[in-house]
């Protein structure tokens, strides 16, 4: 394994920023061996993809003889997010997931972004990891942008998620990380897991397998462990359901995240601390499974609580 | 005069958040009309400040109220959540509001709002965002205009700002204010505004210009001082000049300044040490129009903007 740096600017004061990341090889070289570039924490505030990558990078250096292709693991590209638990970049205060492509004469989080974009293409392959934000707990899912579901549905499958969520081409989005690889020619998924701020362990381990998995199967890694995958389901057969919070105040859920819910069924409070009372009570705006649920408790007016994945009347 | 609601939000601790328009109806319905929006963000002031000083002068300096020919809708700020605690963005989920539009009324908080802002907005036959830089730089006042096939450089020049920066459209100004109302089909146009957190002479620039905008526009009938003939700029005549060092930044020029060529206009010293590690040298004639404004530097930050005289 290599540590290498892709990225480095001298801050004011004493300190260097500098963006790392490892490479595993194989031992002896593989002709037409593929890449796998797996990045996390361009958000700030989310830690899940570090602790997936520190599982990753354990189980490569444990299993060396089993490596045939090329590993990059980028665990923080927001570094002085990260440390410092902002979402954006400091000082910037720009969300570095719409600052892509960049370029060398950007600003400071154009700059990082563009040497990321640099150094990742050429991949065959790019995961990058999100766990939501401070305010949502997700279940695992990936997010893919239906212009290049071709490329990268079949590859979506093998991940090990419970969620495939294929949206449209959105012109704001095309100042992310995954639409610009994509656009370079690597097939990009993008994970959403877990919540800001946290691990979720077995959401982590979960994860880990279905990449082991993915690489397998792509031949970047070759071994006789069997690894198991949950066949995902699809936003391609029903429909996400909102739920946006009707008034503001402090959220009390009444189910667990994840649950299968019916239409109608209780999924919270929102409730007035000062007074006692219950301002609002929602509930379940069709039968489903709860995929997204509100963790951060303080809401306004339209904070989304929740989104439930179901089967579309009509398609039923 | 007449003061109406735009939107009023509920919160767990704080007070409401009351949103006010100031409606001034124009004595000709076959005029022009025009809505100003101001602080969408809460770290400067020249936004809010601008947009107030426009009501008091509408309000008290115009004494026969026939010289308000179109209907004038000012909105001075929209985020007074964030500006009463120097926050940027909305302060909970930190998401910018100019980045919403033309915003949805069963989304999340800060669509909600762009809704109901650009609800009250839509239909004016011209639009001013006041707004402020993205970056960690200050800059001479100057009117933003995309390439986005709506723009109407001819009308931005009204203002009688000395700049009008016409830029390409990236993905993330599809969802700006400028951007929709334009869409919609209003002459809509953003000022960007010093990032200044103080008031100082020149601060009643910008004021000025909306003057004479209006005046210009006939929506109102004013004399009013005369204005510059501005110059419309590309990002191929301006000069980007960048520090290869970081550390403490002290620009000897200020903004405006007419600079030649080798002339030093800044310089960074060591931060620990104090000795000087870079001297920044124009390098061509031409006048300042943005510099960089923390005296913290970033290695490979731009220092300074000038526009290379032709």
């Amino acid at each position: 394994m290599q540590i290498m740096e892709i990225f480095s600017s001298k801050l004011p004061v004493g300190e260097n920023l500098v963006i790392k990341k490892s490479r595993f090889e194989p031992l002896a070289k593989h002709d037409g061996s593929k890449r796998i570039s797996i990045v996390s924490g361009i958000h700030g505030d989310e830690l899940e993809g570090q602790y997936v990558t520190y599982l990753l990078a354990s189980w490569l250096k444990a299993n060396p003889n089993a490596i045939r292709g090329i590993i990059d693991i980028y665990p923080g590209v927001n570094a002085l997010g990260i440390d410092s638990i902002t979402r954006g970049f400091p000082l910037y205060e720009v969300d570095l997931n719409r600052v892509f492509p960049g370029g060398e004469d950007e600003f400071l989080p154009g700059q990082l972004v563009h040497a990321l974009a640099l150094d990742v293409k050429g991949s065959d392959i790019a995961i990058d990891i999100h766990s939501s934000n401070i305010f949502l707990r997700e279940i695992p899912q990936i997010r893919i942008n239906k212009e290049f579901s071709n490329a990268t549905l079949p590859l979506a499958k093998e991940l090990n998620c419970d969620f495939i969520w294929i949206h449209d081409a959105v012109t704001v989005l095309e100042a992310t990380f995954s639409h610009t690889l994509n656009t370079l020619g690597t097939k990009t998924l993008v994970v959403e897991m877990g919540v800001g701020m946290r691990l979720t362990k077995e959401y982590g381990f979960q994860l880990l397998t279905g990449i082991l998995n993915l690489m397998k199967k792509e031949g970047i890694i070759e071994t006789d462990e069997a690894f198991e995958v949950r066949e995902p389901f699809s936003s391609e057969v029903g429909d996400v359901f909102y739920l946006n919070s009707p008034t503001s105040g402090l959220f009390v859920p009444a189910l667990s995240h994840c649950d299968i819910i019916k239409q109608d069924d209780k999924i919270g409070d929102i409730v007035n601390p000062l007074t006692g009372e219950i301002i609002e009570t929602l509930f379940a705006p069709h039968d489903g499974i709860l995929f997204t649920l509100r963790e951060y408790p303080v809401v306004y007016e339209g904070s989304l609580i929740a989104r439930i994945f179901g089967g579309s009347d009509e398609k039923n | 005069m007449k003061k109406i609601e735009i939107f009023k939000l509920t919160s767990l601790n704080r007070e409401p958040l009351l949103v006010e328009g100031y409606l001034f109806e124009g004595s000709d319905p076959e005029a022009p009309s025009v809505a100003i929006v101001g602080a969408m963000e809460g770290k400067t002031i020249l936004p809010l400040y601008s947009a107030s000083k426009l009501i008091d002068f509408l309000k008290n300096s115009i004494s026969d109220s026939k010289k308000i020919l179109g209907n004038i809708l000012i909105i001075p700020s929209i985020n007074h959540y964030a500006l009463n605690i120097n926050e940027r963005f909305w302060p909970l989920d930190k998401t910018n509001l100019n980045m919403m539009f033309p915003g949805y009324d069963k989304g999340e908080t800060t669509q909600r709002i762009a809704k109901k802002v650009f609800d009250a907005i839509e239909g004016y036959t011209h639009g001013i965002i006041l707004e402020t830089r993205e970056d960690l730089s200050t800059c001479m006042p100057y009117v933003k205009e995309f390439k986005s096939g709506f723009e109407d450089l001819e009308d931005a020049k009204k203002f009688g700002l000395k700049i009008i920066h016409y830029k390409a459209l990236r993905p993330t100004d599809t969802v700006s204010l400028q951007y929709n109302w334009q869409l919609w089909g209003t002459k809509a146009h953003s000022i960007v505004c010093p990032g200044e957190t103080e008031l100082n002479e020149n601060s009643d620039e910008i004021f000025e210009s909306l003057v004479n905008y209006l005046n210009k526009n006939n929506i109102i009938k004013h004399k009013f001082l005369s204005a510059y003939e501005s110059a419309i700029i590309t990002s191929e005549d301006i000069e980007i000049i960048k520090t290869p060092k970081s550390g403490i930044f002290i620009p000897t020029k200020k903004i405006g300044t007419q600079v030649i060529e080798d002339e030093i206009i800044g310089k960074v010293l060591h931060s620990l040490e104090g000795k000087v590690i870079h001297k920044i040298i124009a390098p061509c004639n031409g006048v300042i129009t943005c510099s960089y404004k923390n005296a913290l530097i970033l290695e490979n930050a731009v220092a300074f903007r000038i526009i290379k005289n032709s």
